[in-house]
């Protein structure tokens, strides 16, 4: 048994694989594991560590699919891919298609990585900074950013799968020369107005600037967010298939939401209005105006 | 009033309105570039209410003052509601503030009908020409179109947004006469018509400003008045061939308080705005027609979905060989999507299809099975009769707990 870290790189673990199939090692032969685990076993093969014989060919659209399929974080995240070039390098085509029992497999992950980065997208929220001359305190912190500028909005989000760097891409065009910082308890990125820096492990100074930041004008959303809302047509179900609730707690608008269910629930189905508004006066327009 | 008070009428006011669409705008980007925002075609929808429905955009009314009294419409003057009014300023403020906080990928902007059509539609106009030009804003914009302002106010409006609507809401002059008499078929057709007029001028002309890239849609409102599915989905059909519409909203009519008493007083008819939703989809996607799904007046089937009940009207066609049929026809299959088609097409030029190879596409097989041969599956319910099929197959509402109409 090999056993191989890649240290969750795409671009390491693809020279291994190019090495591995180089000397035509068989999927059964190998495993992907972290340096600790890798201790366990005891790899009894040796081969030379330059490239072997075999030279695979394998379609341009299998790198970029096993590219994509790569930032799927779970078991096997490595060794199936491999098991997946093996066989297309084999002459097996069908192992890239959801028919396959394997392909389907990674049709499944790249269907979940691109609705993690449709989720970044959707369900991240940015805080507007205060701005940045105020406070020494905001200076020190700026020092601790590593970076001369602080950024003007910033954001916590808390992704399954390793999808932040490609799909932060999204927030260049959005928010145009604007600085702005993403925080994962793992990994961040930084865009200064011009460049965008990734770091595998978020600084501290990040993921803290983005967990206090104050909002004091979050209200507006807030509100909209309750009065958008039709009561008459109460559906949590289709909701949360939407909205995971794993989101919920990042989100200004999740701890509103157990409340708008159960107060449909306890009369204010009954017409699509606000309770907030129903209360209020009214007022007819004359005819004649 | 507080801009909050003003946010929370007008958006109360504009829940009824069921279109948030953000997608099918052209690829806009601000890196680089001062302003903000960009589109890229696909939608983003950025939250769900507990209703199920997507927050995409800012959907807000400039004004729940109106001067018609539309019966279905909780804004009619006769309604007693609170009122408010933006100034076209405010509702740039908001725009870019809940688009700043990532909240939504836009604005859709609707109003009541204040002192005039083109006053009105001037306004509207006004906001989104702010949002571009002040504020270099690449997002996504959307305007209700007033039918009957002028058709120069309208063109304006096609410049500046991605997409524009004209809510026919109901579909037949009887219907507008009765409940909307203010409105006017014949307006709302000609609104229509200036729109896609607009879209038309500047096709193949790659150097033309854009007009409304993201198309024009509609809303029909489901449950209101009488009419049924039938007319619902013939007008959508004719919409849809006529002015090359994006998308036609269903919208089940949700009972309004103070309810007058020409429309009901009832729950929404939820399942039967799914099942229009599912049919006007066989329209735009899958090649039916409205004749095939409903051939004379009546209503969809509420325990079957639309495709199903298709195949079981024509059992002759059916079980199709998956290894040979047309995709066109593959898709027709229930239970088996547009996307499943192609992944099938894809597989048997590779080998032929299993039985088992349709359980890891994920098609719906208690549906399918039916209707489908392949390498090494034949039905046995191909001599079951559509009548005992449609008694197997059809959706049981699953047990709820006690209405409030109860």
């Amino acid at each position: 048994m090999i056993i191989l870290d890649c240290d969750d790189l795409f671009d390491t673990w693809r020279q291994q694989a190019r090495w591995l199939l180089s000397h035509q090692i068989d999927p059964d032969q190998v495993s992907w594991s972290v340096k600790e685990d890798a201790d366990l076993f005891a790899s009894d093969d040796h081969y030379p560590p330059h490239n072997g014989p075999f030279q695979a060919r394998v379609p341009l659209e299998l790198l970029e699919l096993l590219q994509n399929a790569a930032q799927y974080c779970g078991d096997q995240r490595w060794s199936l891919l491999y098991e997946v070039l093996w066989r297309v390098s084999h002459g097996d085509r069908t192992a890239m298609l959801a028919g396959d029992k394997l392909g389907s497999e990674v049709h499944r992950r790249l269907k979940q990585v691109s609705r993690e980065a449709h989720h970044l997208h959707a369900f991240l929220r940015f805080i507007a900074l205060p701005p940045c001359n105020v406070g020494k305190d905001l200076e020190v912190k700026a020092a601790l950013l590593e970076t001369q500028k602080l950024p003007e909005y910033v954001a916590w989000h808390e992704p399954a799968h390793d999808i932040l760097h490609s799909a932060s891409q999204h927030f260049v065009g959005r928010m145009g020369k604007h600085r702005w910082m993403i925080a994962t308890p793992k990994d961040g990125v930084f865009y200064d107005g011009e460049r965008l820096i990734h770091k595998r492990q978020c600084p501290a100074a990040w993921q803290s600037l983005a967990r206090n930041a104050d909002d004091p004008h979050g209200e507006l959303w807030l509100t909209y967010y309750s009065h958008i809302f039709n009561p008459a047509r109460l559906n949590p179900k289709v909701m949360q298939g939407h909205l995971p609730t794993r989101f919920w707690k990042n989100l200004p608008e999740g701890p509103l939401i157990p409340a708008l269910i159960s107060e449909a629930r306890t009369g204010k189905q009954r017409d699509g209005q606000a309770r907030q508004i129903a209360e209020r006066r009214g007022k007819v327009i004359r005819s004649g105006h | 009033m507080q801009l909050i008070d003003k946010l929370s009428i007008l958006a109360d006011a504009a829940k009824y309105d069921a279109s948030c669409a953000s997608s099918a705008a052209p690829k806009r980007s601000s890196e680089g570039k001062s302003g903000i925002g960009s589109t890229n075609g696909m939608g983003i929808c950025h939250s769900y209410t507990p209703d199920g429905r997507c927050v995409s955009l800012l959907k807000i009314l400039l004004t729940n003052f109106c001067l018609y009294d539309c019966q279905y419409c909780i804004n009619r003057r006769s309604s007693d509601v609170p009122r408010a009014r933006f100034t076209p300023e405010e509702v740039v403020t908001l725009t870019l503030d809940f688009y700043r906080r990532n909240c939504v990928s836009g604005l859709f902007l609707s109003s009541g009908i204040i002192r005039s059509a083109d006053y009105t539609m001037e306004q509207l106009v006004r906001v989104a020409k702010l949002l571009r030009e002040e504020h270099e804003f690449r997002g996504y914009i959307h305007l209700k179109t007033i039918p009957e302002a002028d058709p120069a106010l309208i063109e304006e409006a096609g410049r500046y947004a991605d997409r524009l609507s004209v809510n026919i809401e109901l579909p037949t002059q009887l219907g507008l006469q009765t409940l909307a008499p203010e409105k006017e078929m014949g307006s709302i057709k000609q609104a229509m018509q200036t729109i896609y007029t607009g879209q038309q001028t500047v096709l193949n002309e790659p150097k033309a400003p854009r007009f409304t890239p993201a198309g024009q849609s509609t809303q029909m409102i489901v449950g209101a008045d009488e009419t049924d599915d039938s007319t619902l989905l013939h007008t959508a059909e004719s919409l849809y061939g006529d002015f090359r519409l994006k998308r036609v909203y269903y919208s089940a009519f949700s009972p309004i308080p103070n309810s007058p008493k020409s429309v009901p007083l009832a729950a929404p008819p939820l399942l039967r705005e799914h099942r229009l939703y599912q049919a006007d989809f066989l329209l735009r996607s899958y090649g039916y027609n409205a004749k095939e799904l409903l051939d004379g007046p009546g209503h969809l089937a509420l325990d079957i979905d639309p495709k199903l009940a298709w195949a079981l009207e024509h059992r002759d066609v059916f079980p199709l060989d998956l290894n040979r049929a047309e995709p066109g026809m593959i898709a027709r299959i229930p239970g088996i999507g547009i996307r499943t088609t192609k992944r099938l097409v894809e597989l048997r030029r590779q080998r032929r299809i299993r039985y088992e190879d349709l359980t890891r596409l994920r098609c719906v097989l208690a549906k399918a099975r039916p209707f489908i041969i392949t390498s090494d599956y034949h039905p046995r319910q191909a001599d079951t009769s559509s009548i005992a099929l449609r008694e197997q197959l059809r959706d049981r509402p699953q047990p709820q707990q006690m209405a409030l109409w109860a």
